[in-house]
């Protein structure tokens, strides 16, 4: 479904990917990990359109959108959850689901409805303002406002990222859940032992480049935790 | 050399001084709409010190260089926290009420049988030291000139020092500078003071200059192409803001068939190349690629 | 008493102007965190291509339109080329580049009508409105009338429409406004063509209520507006008109107790002070 090859994506002088390339088959749940300053976030900033990239392709279903500013990205199918959730802080927890629906314009009530059987503690607060909400709720939050674009394709930069262990469990077990539905699933993670219970696909960079690639039994899970710098992470 | 051409130099040097002031401020990372005010404050005080106190120009510089720094220092002071659009704002609110103290400040001596001094909105005439001592308008450039070229050799020497690493680091990012040990509240206002002693120098001799000044000299019309001078001659060495000036005065000023439309040509000018070039002329890049190609 | 009673209302009418100024001058603050410092001239564009036309028709609401086109166009012009190539760079080049084409546009009208005074066809022909010792012009009442109008409508389509969500998503986080599929760019221009309509209209509201036009309404315009945005605390569409309001009352009483020259002192100070305090609401995070 995607399909990066060789992207390069520089700030400046410095490049933050070296030439990066990896795949997303369609239906999967696809994670990537590494350490700080791999480039694990500029990568997913590409391919959601907010960063531009220096060369290299990045093709979804057959067709290019390596060139395509962000919104345009939303429209083809694709959704990122960013790092930090970007929540915003002034609106309500229902004007954010409608940012979220920008582009569907009408008739997504029905969504709006399924999200908040699938998110009760969203719903609850529906009419309260998303800065005040705790940092898991602003990650559900953020999980439901990009799905609001109803994605075939849905990223995810570090969604157990500050949150606490119970929380991260709900998190991942939404992640299942989504994916049972029919999305596929490209996530972030520097909770590699989560990821690696759910994910089909994993890829490992450092530096830049893409190290490792494989399925969760291809590599021994300490190893894979050692490779990417994670230190202990039994959560 | 004819009297027309002597007049521009002499402008390009003398603006020079208060387009530095707002440059050395733009690397410190922040924007000012007041460099203004301290220009009128070096004006009236070394007029003062010249025209009514006797004292030669070198002393009047002097004087009118540390009003300017202590002007600058109490907004420096009150606005220390301040950064971006409200710092502009303070220092816009500041220039513009140093302007209308300039409006009301009446003092007039008997100086030789004449009445000198500040008039309010009448302004302040009489500041002929220099033209009294039988300098010409071209022994005068060459003062300014002079002054220029030291202040220059100033920043030269503050551009390869530790100093002025740290204070491009400060504009860069201060919260990065403020976590490597940068006392960075007491390099801004020592970066505030600087640029106001700076403006007061020119001030002042622009002041000799004109020897006749008024509050309206020193409004935000000055101060906002002050700071486009900087930015539009490049933010990468000292030189640039001279050549903003430059540019200004000298290449428009000459092309006199622009008469009437210098504003609309210049004006849309200088927005395309902010287009092309966002840190001006002579920015970091560029300044940085002339340097390492010996 | 009586003066008192007076000069706050003619402070209060005086700011209404004010007040919509600081909208329009926070609008585009609020979208592309960048002062425009072309919003005066181009309202002063606005009212110059009115004057120049109000020499052949006489006709208010077309003068009013003509206004308010003029100002747009200016104001679209300045934001193709100083604020949308300069989205994600330093803020500085966007504002010098607003200030270069601020003496482009001066220069234009100038050359328009060279003078330095015209009048302008009157916005009411009586006189004012009496209620016992007090007296307000009816141009004033016209002026709060148009003010009060447009933060309602202004209220209605941020927060009753498509649109507007997108704009307050846009002024709440860029960057997330563009991963929920909103075109940023698009959002961003529209906004500015919105504030210089408003601007537009009070131009022509304020030289039709004073009955002439001079080349001092472009810097005039700016400063005011910019003076109301920030008093009102940089960044709120609410603190704009209480800022305006504020800046309508300081000037009216100033001036009566100070005199004129104390004026313009007064606004300036009580500016410099909140700065430098720093109260909460006044927003002093960075700007950019």
């Amino acid at each position: 479904m995607l399909r990066v090859h060789d992207l390069v994506t520089a700030y400046g002088k410095i490049e933050a990917l070296k030439g990066v390339s990896l795949e997303v088959a369609q239906g999967s749940i696809t994670c990537l990990l590494g350490p700080n300053g791999a480039g694990k976030t500029t990568l997913m900033m590409t391919i959601a359109g907010v960063l531009k990239p220096k060369s290299g392709s990045i093709r979804f279903s057959e067709s290019e959108i390596s060139a395509l500013p962000a919104h345009a990205i939303v429209s083809r199918g694709i959704a990122l959850v960013p790092e930090n959730r970007l929540v915003f802080p002034t609106m309500t927890v229902l004007e954010n689901l409608h940012a979220g629906a920008y582009q569907r314009r009408n008739g997504f009530a029905e969504d709006i409805e399924r999200l908040f059987v699938r998110f009760p503690r969203l719903k609850e607060r529906s009419e309260q303002l998303a800065g005040t909400l705790s940092g898991g709720e602003q990650q559900m939050l953020a999980v439901a406002r990009a799905l609001m674009s109803r994605p075939k394709l849905l990223l995810m930069d570090e969604p157990s990222l500050g949150l606490a262990p119970l929380i991260v469990e709900e998190i991942f077990a939404i992640i299942a859940e989504l994916h049972r539905d029919g999305t596929t699933i490209f996530l972030v993670e520097q909770n590699a032992h989560m990821a690696l219970k759910v994910a089909h696909r994993f890829y490992l960079m450092e530096q830049g480049r893409v190290t490792f690639s494989g399925d969760p039994g291809s590599l021994a899970e300490d190893e894979v935790i050692r490779r990417a710098y994670l230190g202990s992470s039994k959560n | 050399m004819d009297e027309y051409a002597i007049g521009v130099l002499t402008s390009i040097g003398l603006l020079s001084f208060v387009a530095a002031s707002a440059y050395l401020l733009l690397t410190a990372g922040e924007l000012s709409f007041g460099q203004q005010g301290f220009f009128g404050v070096g004006a009236y005080s070394g007029g003062i010190a010249t025209a009514m106190l006797g004292l030669p120009l070198p002393v009047g510089i002097l004087m009118a260089m540390l009003f300017g720094a202590a002007a600058a220092a109490l907004v420096g002071l009150s606005t220390l926290r301040l950064r971006g659009l409200h710092f502009a704002m303070a220092t816009l609110a500041a220039a513009e009420m140093l302007r209308i103290l300039f409006e009301l400040f009446h003092w007039q001596m008997e100086v030789g049988g004449e009445t000198v001094g500040p008039d309010g909105t009448q302004g302040f005439r009489g500041i002929r030291w220099v033209f009294e001592r039988g300098v010409e308008p071209l022994g005068f450039l060459f003062i300014v000139y002079g002054m220029l070229a030291f202040m220059v050799l100033c920043f030269v020497f503050l551009e390869r020092s530790k100093l002025g690493a740290t204070l491009r680091a400060l504009g860069e990012d201060p919260q990065l500078a403020g976590m490597l040990g940068i006392d960075v509240l007491r390099l801004k206002l020592a970066v505030v003071a600087a640029a106001g002693a700076l403006a007061a120098l020119g001030g002042a001799l622009f002041a000799h200059h004109n020897t006749y000044i008024e509050p309206r000299n020193f409004d935000i019309m000055l101060g906002v192409h002050s700071l486009a001078y900087a930015l539009i001659g490049g933010l990468g060495t000292v030189f640039g803001p001279l050549l903003g000036v430059a540019l200004d005065l000298g290449v428009l000023e000459g092309t006199r068939f622009f008469q009437g439309y210098r504003m609309i040509v210049f004006g849309g000018l200088v927005a395309l190349l902010l287009v092309w070039r966002p840190r001006g002329l002579l920015d970091e890049r560029f300044v940085h690629w002339l340097r390492t190609r010996r | 008493m009586i003066d008192f009673i007076q000069n706050t209302l003619d402070g209060l009418t005086a700011g209404a102007s004010y007040a919509l100024l600081g909208v329009g001058f926070t609008l585009i603050f609020g979208v592309l965190r960048r002062a425009n410092l072309s919003y005066g001239p181009a309202i002063m564009f606005g009212a110059y291509l009115a004057t120049w036309a109000s020499f052949s028709f006489k006709g208010l609401l077309l003068l009013a339109a003509i206004a308010v086109a003029g100002t747009v166009l200016a104001g679209v012009y300045v934001e193709r080329l100083c604020f949308a190539p300069h989205r994600r760079g330093p803020a500085a080049a966007a504002m010098v580049a607003s200030f270069a084409i601020w003496m482009q546009l001066e220069e234009f009208a100038t050359l328009l009508l060279p003078r330095h005074l015209y009048a302008f066809p009157a916005l009411y022909e009586g006189g004012p409105l009496n209620f016992g010792p007090f007296f307000v012009r009816v141009e004033s009442l016209l002026i709060l009338l148009a003010a009060v109008a447009t933060c309602i409508a202004g209220w209605g389509i941020l927060y009753a429409t498509r649109f507007g969500i997108a704009v307050r998503a846009v002024i709440d986080d860029p960057r997330a406004a563009e991963l929920s599929g909103i075109n940023v760019g698009a959002v961003s221009l529209r906004v500015f063509a919105a504030a210089s309509a408003i601007g537009g209209l009070t131009g022509f509201l304020i030289v039709a209520s004073h009955e002439q036009v001079t080349p001092m309404l472009g810097m005039w315009s700016t400063l005011k507006g910019m003076l109301a945005m920030m008093l009102g605390g940089l960044g709120s569409l609410p603190g704009a008109i209480a800022g305006g309001l504020a800046l309508g009352l300081i000037e009216a009483h100033s001036q009566w107790y100070l005199g004129p020259q104390f004026r313009d002192f007064i606004a300036y100070l009580l500016l410099f002070a909140l700065l430098a305090a720093r109260p909460r609401w006044m927003n002093t995070r960075s700007a950019y």
